[in-house]
């Protein structure tokens, strides 16, 4: 029994492209069917076209590149926690374990220079630029996300113990030599405090979301970064 | 060649292969550029670490696509994707087409991106990666006629939309 129209009609706007053989049959079985197909192919063709976006150049070499870079993030990853083991047992021998097993501060203040004191310098020196594909990943845990003017200067980030729990430690890559800025998602702050310790500056910056600590040298004049890390570090949007 | 030169080829196969869909049916699922790109570059670094586990070539394509589709699902779930104004993430190589021909292009791709998702990613589906319904209805988990069904109306809609904007050129003429 051959397809009746509205049979065949179902079938061309669903699968215009059929190799079903009572399908091709029917195609060309009556001018009706026939100028049904060629409407159909028509807007096939018009479609392909619509979708066919071009792919942006670069891509499929980035993605090549991929085995070569992942490669060589597992080298860098494999010696990023030994060198930073050693640098920590140099830099404060036992007290640092102490420091990171019982994390208890009196104040923001006591925090920040107490954290600093502890691997400040450390992660300063780490500061490499290679970590543009961690950045977003390692910020979304905490429902936040650095904008790119922001992100994109972003050096190095890691977890950190903050006085409310877990944070971010980053170190900006900025015109002023490298920047420590420390996310705070559960610790309310003073906007702007400064706090001077040894031979640094901080400044508090309060957030949407959490609040964050910029660290530096005087020289650095870290308020000037103020307002990037208050535009910059925002919440994930929400879906609606 | 050694292991891991062979893996390296067989890498670069199946981007060469399929990035090119890979980053379309991306784009049209997700409605920015840079997601896209995002995602297909997650897609293929998920791909090179399991790429043992394929073991059938001819599966390749379905399998980067189940990565791909997962992936989307969760950044979908951390994060809303900004969906961009098509004029910016569509840079059409339509040089050659009339006004009218253009115009009615730009009608049909903002269509398409206005189409619900359950109708849109079968369409994209078999027009872009070529999948016939049956493949869909596996990578959707859905029966065959319910992927046809979707595939029809998901094709009325686009038609009733071009009819209500009143295209011209070479699509006028068709319904």
């Amino acid at each position: 029994m051959s397809m009746d129209f509205t049979e065949f009609k179902r079938l061309l706007g669903a699968d215009p492209r059929s190799r079903d053989p009572e399908f091709r049959r029917a195609r060309a079985s009556s001018p009706e069917f026939e100028k049904a197909a060629a409407e159909a192919d028509r807007f096939e063709d018009v479609l392909a076209r619509a979708v066919s976006v071009p792919v942006p150049e670069g891509l499929l070499d980035d993605v090549r590149s991929i085995p070569r870079r992942h490669s060589a993030a597992a080298t860098e990853r494999r010696w990023w926690p030994m060198a930073m083991a050693a640098a920590l047992l140099v830099a404060v021998g036992a007290a640092g374990v102490t420091w990171k097993m019982n994390p208890s501060w009196d104040s923001v203040e006591d925090y920040v220079s107490d954290h600093y004191r502890h691997d400040g310098a450390d992660v300063l020196a780490l500061a490499d630029g290679q970590v543009a594909g961690e950045v977003q990943a390692l910020l979304a845990e905490f429902d936040v996300e650095a904008l790119p003017a922001l992100a994109d200067i972003i050096g190095v980030i890691k977890y950190c113990p903050t006085p409310d729990g877990r944070g971010v430690h980053m170190v900006l890559n900025s015109e002023r030599g490298p920047i420590t800025v420390i996310y705070m998602p559960d610790t309310p702050v003073a906007d702007r405090e400064r706090i001077a310790f040894d031979d640094r500056e901080a400044m508090l910056v309060g957030l949407k979301s959490g609040s964050a600590a910029i660290i530096g040298t005087p020289a650095q004049q870290i308020s000037d970064l103020h307002a990037l890390v208050q535009a910059s570090l925002v919440p994930l949007p929400r879906r609606s | 060649m050694n292991s891991d030169d062979d893996r390296q080829a067989r890498f670069d196969e199946l981007a060469g292969a399929y990035g090119a869909d890979l980053y379309r049916f991306a784009m049209w699922i997700c409605g920015d550029d840079a997601l896209a790109k995002d995602l297909v570059q997650e897609t293929y670094l998920r791909a090179w670490k399991a790429l043992d586990k394929l073991q059938d070539t001819g599966a390749a394509k379905s399998w980067l696509i189940t990565i791909l589709r997962r992936e989307y699902a969760r950044t979908f779930e951390r994060k809303v994707p900004k969906f961009t104004d098509i004029d910016t993430v569509v840079v059409p190589e339509d040089g050659e087409l009339e006004p009218d021909d253009r115009a009615d292009l730009d009608i049909l791709r903002r269509s398409i991106l206005g189409l619900a998702p359950k109708y849109r990613e079968p369409l994209l589906m078999q027009v872009i990666l070529g999948y016939s319904c049956e493949e869909i209805s596996d990578e959707l988990g859905v029966s065959k006629s319910a992927v046809m069904t979707q595939l029809f109306r998901a094709r009325e809609q686009l038609k009733a939309k071009l009819q209500k904007d009143g295209v011209t050129g070479n699509v006028h003429g068709l319904y």
